[in-house]
């Protein structure tokens, strides 16, 4: 089997750090990454305790297929009590950092307590030390990794950090590992902060095994020979979609004012692809993850000319670029065509670690606040904080990246923004999460799915996508919310990527690869029941955490005021209508909370 | 007759040669039909996707009943996810 069978437990309160075995049984229930490591957290903490109190956890979780020859096998999940949520928080990463944990030995790691001081983590296999970090505190991320690959003289050492957004506690501050890859919403980061680690520095050397090599491999390869759309992907990212949604009327636009954005084409792929007015270019090339044979990732320069990097020479190289849900919060969210102001922003959010979804969302929120009059210069800090505007956009990120001015507003996330300018109605979020980059008005399902998601809105929960693109009518999408939620936690659970899913794998791809990863007999019933089982075990941490129905709607925009163009012209989300439905699938009652017979079904 | 044909993401590849990044013009006879012009680009049956003319969706079943005029714009968005 491809589980470590280890748990590297560290307690920051005491210093102490111990190898644990894992406990096997909860593997065979809830697989690994998002699953096992929220079974611990359910286990281990109450869930009615302040995200950043001493009595959270941080777990960093590995799936049987991390660290594998499995395509994209190089996930891993930070889960925790979120800190802009109040949820239940699993944010999934790639890079190298999640293989690196896992042949260090550890299914997972599980982080708790507070450290008096500034402290980090120095994984080598075994050799497991806490470290002082006041050499490195109050660095950025990306000068964390060149300090500790300087110290260690390891240029193969991983690294998951937090930036000056997660000290300071910023509420939607990310862990970002391998420079710009980042397990970043829900808050993360801000937990990290506040128990005052500053990133885990891994070097791990044992591999992973499997009871049967020969078989893994030949799985894998076969799997891989059916990744046969992957092309498109490669050659323009997910930043492709930006037409796509644009055209249909689901791209959110002006802090969902608008869900067709008259910019898209300056920010689209078409534009990272060709040469502006002095010969620059965006993109430079793609990048991959750890085993992926995919490669989405975008890797971008800035013109030295823009004026966001014009006398910074340190942004003037190569580094993570826009993709799609960046192209839409730093873009489109804030009305701003200009993609070297959204590349910079973007930049920022990995270096100083913060999520960019949240990020442009609660900017966005800010925007509208200043149209309206809420908020004016006297209260940003002379910042004309206007839709369009490239420059307060980059202004703005950079207060919020290092906690100062009115940035420190806008890094307790559109919720409390808006709330304390008496329009919380303007934060366009659920469960205090920002908008992903689609509008639950065209996309009903993703309304629902935003609505339901246990760590807030999120596009990742589920995948209503195809049923959405077909039709507006409701009828049967709680069915297809419900079922795609369950397989997407499956998913979620096993080491491996959402997105060969677009490119031509199938659910039972996933489950071949994760049955020649595990023992036992997995079949589609029994991957089924394992992503419900998951969902409805997050459900049940959200309920202790005093969260329920009242948390699984919509701002009151998109319930009530008319798509204004697109496929969706004149819609409005029918949630109302498809909540009751979506409960009694999912075998919950009028309030949403699992019926003791669901429970006792799922082995809850 | 000339009608503008968008192609978005993976479709793209579907475009004749020598088409724009994402678009070309394509020449069709005087009232032919949606299902006629989709023809003209090649793309798979098996492939899914969802056109809009002149910014209005088009349904399946219309594609044998809808005539297009000159300078049409159809576009046709492949199925997405994620991002």
């Amino acid at each position: 089997m491809s589980w470590q069978q280890q748990i590297l437990r560290v307690n920051l309160s005491t210093g102490d750090c111990k190898i644990e075995p894992l406990n096997m049984e909860w593997a065979e229930d809830y697989l690994g990454q998002r699953g096992l490591g929220s079974k611990y957290l359910l286990e281990e903490m109450d869930a009615a305790a302040d995200a950043l109190s001493a009595e959270n956890k941080l777990i960093f979780a590995t799936g049987p297929l991390t660290g594998t020859m499995a395509s994209t096998g190089g996930r891993y999940s930070v889960i925790t009590k979120g800190a802009l949520t109040g949820a239940i928080a699993c944010s999934n990463s790639g890079g190298k950092f999640g293989a690196e944990l896992k042949h260090a030995g550890y299914d997972l790691l599980i982080i708790e307590g507070e450290s008096e001081k500034p402290v980090y983590l120095h994984i080598e296999n075994d050799a497991v030390e806490l470290c002082d970090a006041s050499e490195i505190w109050g660095k950025t991320v990306w000068q964390t990794e060149e300090l500790l690959h300087a110290k260690y003289r390891d240029p193969l050492m991983r690294f998951a950090s937090i930036g000056q957004a997660g000290e300071n506690l910023c509420r939607f501050a990310s862990v970002v590992n391998d420079l710009h890859r980042a397990a970043g919403r829900s808050g993360v980061g801000a937990v990290m902060g506040a128990k005052k680690i500053k990133t885990i520095a891994i070097r791990g050397t044992k591999g992973v095994r499997n009871a049967n090599p020969a078989a893994f491999f030949k799985t894998v390869n076969e799997v891989n020979a059916r990744m046969t759309d992957r092309d498109g992907m490669s050659r323009d990212g997910t930043i492709d979609m930006v037409d796509v949604t644009n055209r249909f009327g689901s791209f959110p636009t002006r802090n969902n004012r608008d869900v067709q954005f008259e910019g898209a084409e300056k920010i689209n792929a078409e534009a990272m692809h060709t040469p502006n007015a002095n010969g620059h270019t965006n993109l430079v090339t793609n990048g991959a993850c750890f085993g992926c044979t995919i490669g989405c990732g975008r890797i971008c320069k800035i013109d030295p000319s823009h004026f966001s990097v014009k006398d910074k020479p340190e942004y003037h190289g190569a580094s993570g670029g826009l993709e799609y849900e960046t192209a839409y919060a730093l873009g489109a969210a804030v009305g701003v065509d200009d993609i070297d102001a959204a590349t910079y922003a973007g930049f920022l959010c990995n270096e100083y670690g913060m999520d960019p979804i949240s990020l442009g969302g609660s900017i966005a929120a800010a925007m509208e606040l200043f149209d309206i009059g809420a908020i004016s210069e006297k209260d940003t800090g002379g910042i004309k904080l206007e839709f369009g505007s490239a420059e307060a956009l980059c202004t703005i990120t950079e207060l919020t990246a290092r906690g100062e001015g009115f940035g420190i507003e806008i890094g307790q996330g559109s919720k409390r923004l808006t709330k304390k300018y008496g329009h919380p109605d303007l934060s366009m979020s659920v469960k205090g999460q920002e908008f992903a980059a689609y509008d639950g008005r065209s996309m009903q399902g993703m309304g629902l799915a935003y609505a339901t998601s246990n760590r807030g809105a999120c596009h990742l929960r589920a995948d209503p996508y195809e049923h959405d693109f077909e039709t507006t009518e409701i009828t049967g999408k709680a069915a297809v919310v419900k079922n795609s939620q369950d397989e997407v936690s499956f998913i979620d659970s096993s080491g491996l990527c959402l997105f060969p899913g677009g490119c031509g794998w199938t659910l039972d791809d996933y489950r071949a690869l994760v049955a020649a990863a595990c023992d036992g007999e997995w079949s589609e019933q029994r991957m089924q029941q394992t992503g419900e089982r998951i969902w409805n075990m997050e459900r049940q941490f959200n309920l202790r955490a005093g969260l329920g129905k009242k948390d699984d709607t919509l701002p009151k925009r998109i319930l009530e005021e008319p798509a204004p163009s697109g496929t969706g012209k004149g819609l409005v989300s029918q949630l109302g209508e498809m909540l009751p439905e979506y409960y009694a699938l999912r075998g919950w009652d009028e309030e949403g909370v699992p019926t003791p017979g669901t429970l006792q079904r799922l082995g809850l | 007759m000339q009608v503008t044909v968008k192609l978005f993401g993976a479709l793209r590849q579907y475009l004749p040669a020598g088409s724009g990044f994402n678009s070309c013009q394509l020449t069709t006879q005087a009232n032919s039909m949606l299902e006629n012009v989709l023809a003209l680009l090649s793309i798979p049956e098996s492939k899914a996707y969802l056109v809009i003319v002149n910014d209005e969706k088009i349904n399946r079943k219309d594609y044998a009943s809808i005539q297009v005029k000159e300078n049409d714009e159809i576009v046709l968005l492949p199925p997405i996810k994620g991002g």
